[in-house]
């Protein structure tokens, strides 16, 4: 069974969340701090955890930076809204995603099962995302059957959102692995290759459905024919 | 436009002074010769002080003109038989144009320090307004950010209860489904709480929360307080004291006080753990001692814990109102609240008997 960590300070947030998982039939453990968090992903690890930003003995993202050191499993933080630093904080120290509370169960299972799927990592030579096909051996990338002419950089993009499919990726982590880490600041650079890449790959440019924008966060590619 | 209204003033002043002076001059100069020209200083100075040195020059020499003209002979002239009588008409021009001058900076300066004043006033003000708006500033964003955590974590709690509950894919036992929906319930009530909170703390704050002072006894008053908090307060142990005096007090003030007292030991203690509520009647005053077997308050905080929006440092949150409320309305009634230290939490609060 699925064993999925939850951490949060609030006991009543942490019987809802238990209760509901459990029923959607996930295996359940929770921790009400970070060093009980640390403790319990080390003897039981977990496919997934779910993580409160903020924690009474430190900061939700220094666990996810020290989880992320040890494990792979796919980290999801719970943020308020006007946590947006933080909340990006943990995201670049490798959280995999957010939901702002308070937040439905459905949008929690939704982002949970994305974020499991990707947890097997494909090393497909081939990748076939909605109307787009890359082709990883021969660089090559082709939308409805025809051949798209991409820059390096515009096709370093695409293949890093497209095998985080589903993924959020915070500017930095785009820039830091793109343009490499002398670029870690520049999000304007970012914004004017994405905008050119959805200019190729988009059927409506203005109403991106396949490289989404995360307001302030990052970017996140999608297959608008699966379920979002 | 007002600069040459003023003038026009100046001018029709000046002119009427000189007018006036002559006038003067001819009715005293039969009994007081010497002093005749003199009187014109008195056309002078005001006209330098009210409009500057440049017209009070023109009234000096005007008014030497009108004594010429009038009284030196040959009079209706302006020549003059005795020479002796330029040199008298040189000086007195001289003197009234120095005096016009000093006249006239000492008004400037006497503006000018006014003037400063004036605006070092202003500067002060606008210093304290801005000084107020920046508190007011810092204790709204204070007020929002505690608000926001307060009311979404039972907002949190109650959505994913009930979205669970709702979801198609989350399969629930019977037991399962009950306690998502006691959950619902505590968390709406606990928002209630909250909602009552602030309600509580922006009438103390903003005064409207006179007392009304009957008299209680000891028993009452920590009775109405567990009523209030009802199964929430189920491990709290009472200590009454049958000897204790009555008090003369506000009781829906004082049980708000001692329910945010009771409230805060619950919240900040082993959820198994008693929670003690005695009463002590001491000299002249009757206390109410609230115990509980959490950390306690370190002794550097024992009054920054009253202040609104102050939170103990322990696992459990909130928007720290509850301590805040509690001295508010001890306060309007007379009574005092406060923090001990040594042996786990420890609260009094003490009435006037």
């Amino acid at each position: 069974m699925t064993r999925i960590l939850v951490v949060d300070d609030e006991p009543q947030i942490l019987r809802a969340l238990q209760t509901s998982l459990r029923g959607a039939g996930y295996d359940v453990e929770t921790a009400t701090t970070g060093e009980q968090a640390l403790m319990l992903a080390a003897v039981r690890p977990p496919d997934a955890v779910i993580l409160d930003l903020v924690l009474p003995d430190r900061r939700g993202t220094e666990v996810a930076r020290e989880l992320r050191a040890w494990s792979k499993a796919p980290i999801i933080v719970l943020s308020v809204v006007g946590d947006e630093s933080e909340k990006v904080a943990a995201l670049d120290v490798g959280a995999d995603d957010y939901v702002t509370k308070p937040f439905g169960v459905d949008e929690l299972l939704a982002r949970l099962r994305a974020a499991l799927r990707r947890a097997e990592p494909s090393a497909e030579p081939v990748l076939d995302i909605g109307e787009l096909r890359i082709d990883f051996e021969a660089r090559e990338v082709t939308r409805a059957g025809e051949r798209v002419q991409l820059t390096p950089h515009e096709y370093g993009l695409l293949t890093l959102l497209a095998r985080n499919e589903g993924k959020l990726l915070t500017h930095k982590a785009i820039l830091r692995e793109v343009w490499g880490e002398a670029y870690a600041d520049e999000s304007h650079y970012l914004h004017v290759y994405v905008s050119q890449l959805r200019r190729k790959l988009e059927p409506d440019p203005a109403r991106p459905r396949t490289i989404l924008t995360e307001p302030g966060v990052g970017y996140r590619l999608v297959d608008p024919l699966r379920d979002s | 436009m007002r600069r040459r209204g003023e003038l026009i003033v100046g001018v029709l002043t000046s002119a009427g002074a000189v007018v006036f002076v002559t006038a003067a001059i001819a009715i005293v100069k039969r009994w007081v010769p010497v002093l005749s020209l003199v009187l014109y200083i008195f056309a002078v100075l005001p006209v330098a002080v009210l409009w500057g040195l440049a017209l009070a020059t023109a009234v000096s020499i005007a008014s030497m003109l009108a004594f010429n003209w009038f009284f030196l002979p040959p009079t209706h002239t302006f020549q003059l038989r005795d020479g002796a009588n330029w040199a008298v008409l040189a000086v007195y021009l001289v003197t009234a144009v120095v005096v016009s001058a000093l006249a006239a900076r000492a008004r400037r300066r006497a503006e000018l320090a006014e003037l400063r004043e004036r605006e070092a006033a202003a500067r002060a003000a606008a210093e304290l307004e801005a000084e107020s708006y920046r508190r007011s500033d810092t204790l709204k964003t204070a007020l929002l950010h505690a608000v926001s955590h307060d009311l979404r974590s039972p907002l949190t709690a109650i959505l994913a209860a009930a979205s669970g509950l709702g979801n198609p894919d989350v399969r629930l036992a019977r037991a399962d489904r009950d306690d998502l929906v006691a959950t619902i319930r505590a968390e709406a009530e606990r928002l209630n709480r909250i909602v009552g909170n602030l309600l509580d703390l922006s009438r103390l704050e903003s005064g409207v929360a006179a007392p009304h002072p009957e008299l209680w006894t000891a028993d009452d008053l920590v009775l109405r307080a567990l009523d209030e908090l009802g199964p929430r307060g189920e491990r709290i142990v009472a200590e009454l004291d049958a000897d204790a005096p009555p008090v003369q007090t506000d009781a829906a003030q004082i049980e708000r006080a001692l329910v945010n007292l009771l409230d805060n030991a619950l919240k900040f203690s082993p959820p198994d753990s008693p929670v003690r509520v005695r009463v002590e009647s001491r000299d002249h005053e009757l206390l109410l001692h609230v115990h509980d077997a959490g950390p306690g308050v370190p002794m550097a905080d024992r009054e920054t814990v009253f202040e609104p929006f102050r939170r103990g440092d322990g696992s459990v949150r909130g928007a720290g109102l509850g301590l805040a409320i509690a001295r508010g309305f001890a306060e309007v009634n007379g009574a005092r609240v406060w923090a001990e230290n040594g042996g786990g939490g420890h609260f009094v609060l003490a009435l006037p008997a």
